[in-house]
């Protein structure tokens, strides 16, 4: 079995034994990187949410070995240098309740905002349409995005 | 359940040597959803990691070739709109999060009538190019399925290209789900049409989803249409066709009744919107 030396979390080389292991699991099991949630493990919700090589991905539908080469971010990386924009956001416009879908919208909305620093609504309902919240109706996470757009 | 294991193929050559071991995975966003529903895989290999993997999209003359391999939002942004249908259904294709891992070589690999990127490569006359242990052959991508779940592919194969021609005239997609986002469809319709000055259809292609054990062709809806133009009296008679030519279930997401009646306003929509009629 080869060894899964290139993979990176968060800036950091880490070391997977198990490659069929799912992402998520090595992520919160293993390097107590426990922002990404587990809601439906089906790809539907989105709280699982990681950007892989800048790009997000549902971490429950993504093997450990599948991204051995790769550049993984989490929430908990995003405010590696302090909170990132998305994040101080979503704390000045209260943007979670129970906050459990909060790290995977977060990562969206940094991927969002990554390519199209100043996205309209339209192009953030679209950026968010592979994360579920229960509990905001949304509202608060668009005006928090909305924020981000202000000067 | 026992966990299947993972071996990640590093090239093609090592993917036809490895490919009759295992079940391949490539996004793995059907695939890991099935396993954890309890579908038996004892060995999983990975072919997302391939050191030459096909180009995501080379131009061809009047057609393009796509990567099977390659995750589908790649595929549509190297496109650029060549293809409006595909585009279209991709679009409307699960999440952002599920396009970036989830390839065309799985969701026809997948074989789900309900597939949205199949009929806009049916209605296309894509073809799939396919490699395995013994070769390379090349097949009609709507000859790959052979029932739900099930597609005529020997053990070992896998597809690694997908040859679309581009259109002469128009090419669209509509798609009627619980919601726009992550919603499989309940009926899905893309179509390849060219109209003339005076409105006349030619070239016309139907493929249909969700209604039958595979996406299918509706030659007779389409024989209603061509050489005509879509008055509502012609595009009635083909919404008529296109119902007698499927034969839908009834499951969670709709009834038999329903699939039929939708699959009818969406071409009548399409003809009146976009069609000229």
């Amino acid at each position: 079995m080869r060894e899964t030396t290139g993979l990176r979390v968060n800036g950091r080389t880490v070391s997977a034994a198990d490659p069929a292991k799912r992402l998520l699991d090595f992520l919160r099991d293993d390097l107590d990187l426990t922002g990404a949630k587990e809601g439906c493990g089906m790809g539907e919700c989105g709280a699982c949410t990681v950007l892989v090589d800048g790009e997000p991905v549902c971490s429950c539908l993504v093997l450990v070995g599948q991204v051995a080469d790769a550049e993984v971010v989490t929430a908990e990386g995003l405010a590696a240098q302090g909170l990132h924009p998305v994040q101080e956001a979503f704390v000045q416009a209260h943007a979670s309740q129970c906050g459990f879908c909060t790290p995977g919208m977060i990562v969206s909305a940094a991927a969002l905002l990554a390519r199209d620093p100043r996205p309209d609504e339209e192009a953030v309902r679209l950026a968010l349409a592979g994360n579920l919240c229960r509990c905001t109706g949304y509202a608060s996470i668009f005006a928090a995005l909305q924020r981000t757009r202000e000067p | 359940m026992s966990e299947p294991e993972l071996v990640v193929a590093r090239s093609r050559a090592e993917l036809r040597a490895l490919a009759p071991t295992g079940k391949l995975i490539a996004g793995g966003t059907d695939l890991l959803v099935q396993i954890r529903a309890g579908r038996e895989e004892h060995r999983l290999i990975d072919v997302s990691n391939l050191s030459d993997p096909p180009p995501v999209m080379s131009q061809l003359d009047g057609s393009v070739e796509l990567s099977a391999l390659a995750p589908i939002s790649r595929v549509i942004g190297a496109l650029e709109g060549r293809l409006p249908g595909l585009d279209a259904s991709a679009r409307l294709f699960g999440s952002i999060q599920i396009r970036n891992r989830a390839t065309i070589g799985g969701n026809l690999q997948n074989a789900s009538p309900a597939a949205d990127m199949v009929p806009p490569l049916v209605a296309a006359g894509a073809v799939a190019h396919l490699e395995g242990p013994d070769g390379e052959r090349d097949m009609a991508v709507t000859d790959l399925a052979a029932g739900p779940g099930r597609t005529v592919l020997e053990p070992g194969e896998w597809i690694a290209t997908v040859t679309v021609p581009l259109p002469d005239g128009e090419e669209g997609f509509r798609k009627l789900g619980g919601r726009e986002a992550m919603a499989i469809s309940i009926v899905n319709l893309a179509w390849r049409w060219s109209r003339s000055e005076d409105r006349t259809l030619s070239g016309v292609r139907l493929s249909v989803g969700a209604v039958a054990p595979t996406v299918i062709r509706a030659p007779q809806a389409e024989l209603e249409l061509e050489g005509r133009r879509p008055t509502p009296e012609v595009i009635a008679s083909a919404v008529a066709a296109l119902r007698a030519a499927i034969s839908p279930i009834d499951d969670v997401r709709g009834s038999a009744w329903y699939r039929r009646e939708v699959a009818g306003r969406l071409l009548e929509e399409a003809l009146y919107r976009e069609g000229g009629g």
